[in-house]
């Protein structure tokens, strides 16, 4: 760009190559196509599931080409990179071209100008030069927009112009593609995304990401109280929330029940309500009793404990469904009597009686479940998040402004003809939606012409 | 049930009107044209009765949802945007040869979603959230512009290539000009592709507000990426590259198949977040 010679240095050779508009389209495309891979390989699986669909020639193949995490390997990355220079390259090299225009517009209609244009009109009018350009002053002001007047010895110019910032839509859109580029690096590198399972009743401090191989202190501890789970007829899960405390030097500074699409945040760390689980530690409530309806205990059993019966023997639950054979909650037991082998059966919850059929000294009851589950929390801190937002505001607002506007500019030129009329030349251009303008200057050159001087 | 109902008897509206305007195309009856598009606009009426009654009987089966929940659904909504994307296009370019090019797509549609099952089905947790009315409706306005462009472009290359081998008559005579034809094109293009990035946005915002990331690459997330760069493409080639006409008609096509599949194709073909389309 510094020497005289244009398109000759090796500096202008790579600037318009990164400028040009034809390089944006390949990219563009290149990167619509490339992307489809990553939907046909499914990403980031583990490797035994690889091995299941693809022989090893093609396992290795993948893997050289990084196709198993391919959005974010070294020649996708580039890619984007590649679009993101291309994207500046060609703003910085129309911008100041646009802002040129926009701040010099051409307020005279000169016959070059006059030849480019598209729409033009001429006729004659008779009366007085500067009287008829007030009324078309007037006219262009109602139908369209205020005109600056201008004279020039001896012929006056108007010229109109509106929606100048349909010019910049375009680039708004381009910056707000940067802008939402700039907020996900941010979240890349100052934000982590990470996976907590607590327990009922317990808490977390720190956070396993990256798949477990790094954990984040969260500076405060998460204690989840309670977890629900609701459950639609058919079995689906119809809503499963989770009460989770905030403690922070010991003293709980927030609480909330969150659920699917209702998170906690706190400190700019959002905890989603993502999965849950049986915690594995329920304990069962048996109640023992004589069958002549003497005295009764009841017992309560985690998995894998054995506890005593006095005088009757030794008792563990090893199974429970939540729906035996149709007859509803039931517990597996064991029952280990001095003498005798363990004896296994099941016990029903909707029958506390059924176990008398076995005759014994005691017979025994299933009185409840107390199932413990833990909740599954997505864990994240994006700190980029709202500049991405407003990105996609941007985003959104510059392709309106940059299809539904347009730049639409009108110029009369009206001087003294031979034969003493005034002669008019009217034009008009602009940079979009031709065929919404054709109409909209037939209506105002009917208008002008129709105009009493 | 009783949208059931309705909405058969918007497919039946649909496949009437399309032999209507198919008849008026190469019968030349404008006649049988209009009456085509009185019967898309008893459609268009019948079957938002049908969305609005879907809509009141999920709340008496105690589900209480929005009518876009999953592919059946989906699909009903996807003809009912295409049917009032028509509706406006044909009022506003006083031509009904277009009928012929697009109501068989909202037709196809509705025959598609008889094969689908049709049941109010409860909604996983996951789905329910106020972000969905704004990511379904905006999704779909995009995807029936889309539709509208693909069937336009088709009318245009039928023209086109007549006027090039110098024939006359025949069924295109009545089509608007290529001129006309190749501007629809890109003007329902450009209607289109706000609503998908809309659509594309709010997806974004409430997998975040859901999951904690706005984007993670799932085939449908990725797949709506590549109907963006498609329809971005076409943009940038048709402004600053001059492309009009064939090509222009050409990648309006290109672009209606991934939208397509990005609707359909992901959820049948590749599995992901988007499961109505699943078993």
């Amino acid at each position: 760009m510094t020497d005289g010679k244009r398109n000759e240095s090796p500096m202008d050779r790579v600037w318009s190559f990164f400028t040009s508009l034809k390089l944006a389209i390949f990219v563009i495309i290149i990167l619509a196509i490339s992307s489809i891979v990553g939907t046909i390989i499914e990403q980031n699986q583990p490797i035994e599931k690889y091995r299941q669909i693809y022989t090893d020639g093609a396992i290795r193949f993948f893997k050289a080409l990084s196709l198993f995490d391919m959005y974010h390997s070294w020649w996708f990355l580039l890619l984007l990179v590649l679009f993101t220079v291309n994207l500046i390259c060609c703003t910085l090299d129309r911008l100041p071209r646009v802002v040129r225009v926009v701040r010099n517009p051409k307020t005279t209609l000169d016959g070059n100008l006059e030849k480019s244009l598209g729409l033009v009109d001429r006729w004659k009018k008779k009366g007085d030069l500067s009287k008829l350009g007030e009324t078309y002053r007037e006219a262009m002001g109602k139908g369209f927009a205020r005109p600056r007047m201008t004279e020039n010895n001896g012929t006056l110019h108007l010229y109109a112009e509106k929606g100048i910032v349909s010019r910049f839509g375009v680039y708004v859109t381009h910056l707000s593609i940067i802008i939402i580029f700039i907020g996900a690096i941010i979240g890349n590198v100052l934000g982590f995304k990470g996976f907590a399972n607590i327990v009922e009743g317990q808490s977390v401090r720190t956070v396993p990401t990256r798949g477990g191989t790094n954990h984040v202190d969260l500076g405060f501890s998460v204690r989840c109280n309670r977890f629900w789970v609701d459950f639609y007829p058919s079995g689906q899960p119809k809503e499963y929330s989770s009460d989770l405390s905030v403690i922070e030097n010991g003293r709980e500074v927030m609480r909330k029940k969150i659920e699917v699409n209702d998170p906690l945040q706190y400190k700019g760390i959002w905890f989603y309500q993502s999965s849950y689980g049986p915690a594995g530690a329920s304990t069962v409530t048996l109640a023992v009793k004589s069958p002549d309806g003497g005295r009764g205990e009841t017992i309560s059993l985690s998995p894998g404990q054995k506890k005593e019966i006095s005088g009757y023997g030794q008792i563990s639950a090893i199974d429970y469904k939540t729906d035996f054979q149709g007859l509803g909650p039931a517990l597996l037991v064991v029952l280990e009597k001095p003498g005798d082998p363990p004896a296994e059966f099941w016990l029903l919850k909707a029958y506390p009686e059924f176990d008398r059929q076995r005759k014994d000294s005691r017979y025994l009851s299933f009185a409840g479940i107390n199932e413990i589950f833990y909740t599954g929390l997505q864990v994240a801190r994006d700190p980029g998040v709202n500049i991405v937002w407003v990105g996609c505001t941007l985003m959104v607002i510059g392709i309106m402004i940059a299809f539904f506007m347009s730049h639409q500019r009108l110029w009369i030129r009206l001087s003294r003809g031979a034969d003493g009329r005034v002669e008019v030349v009217l034009a008009g251009s602009t940079n979009k939606n031709r065929l919404a303008f054709e109409k909209k200057f037939e209506k105002i050159q009917a208008d002008m012409k129709a105009v009493k001087a | 049930m009783w949208n059931v109902r309705l909405f058969d008897f918007t497919t039946l509206l649909f496949g009437v009107a399309s032999v209507n305007y198919v008849v008026a195309l190469y019968g030349k009856r404008e006649t049988i044209a209009r009456i085509g598009t009185w019967i898309c606009i008893l459609a268009a009426v019948v079957s938002t009765a049908a969305i609005g009654v879907r809509w009141a009987e999920s709340y008496k089966l105690g589900i209480g949802r929005i009518p876009v929940t999953n592919l059946y659904e989906s699909l009903v909504f996807f003809a009912w945007s295409i049917n009032l994307f028509y509706l406006v296009v044909e009022w506003k370019y006083r031509n009904r040869t277009l009928g012929a090019f697009v109501i068989p797509i909202a037709f196809g549609t509705m025959l598609f979603a008889l094969t689908n099952e049709s049941s109010i089905q409860p909604l996983v947790p996951a789905l329910q959230s106020y972000w969905l009315h704004a990511h379904v409706i905006t999704c779909f306005v995009g995807y029936a512009a889309f539709a509208v462009s693909a069937g336009v472009a088709v009318m245009y290359l039928m023209k086109a290539r007549r006027e090039e081998r110098k024939m006359t008559g025949g069924v295109v005579a009545l089509f608007p000009s290529t001129k006309v034809l190749d501007d629809l094109v890109y003007k329902s293009i450009i209607w289109g592709f706000p609503f998908l990035t809309a659509g594309i946005i709010t997806g974004a915002a409430w997998a975040n507000y859901a999951w904690g990331t706005y984007w993670s690459w799932d085939p449908k997330e990725t797949w709506s990426l590549i109907v963006w760069l498609v329809y971005a493409a076409f943009l940038h080639a048709r402004i600053t590259r001059g492309w009009h006409g064939r090509r222009a008609a050409i990648l309006s096509i290109v672009g209606f198949l991934a939208t397509i599949f990005c609707y359909l194709g992901v959820n049948l073909v590749l599995s992901g977040l988007h499961s109505y389309g699943g078993a």
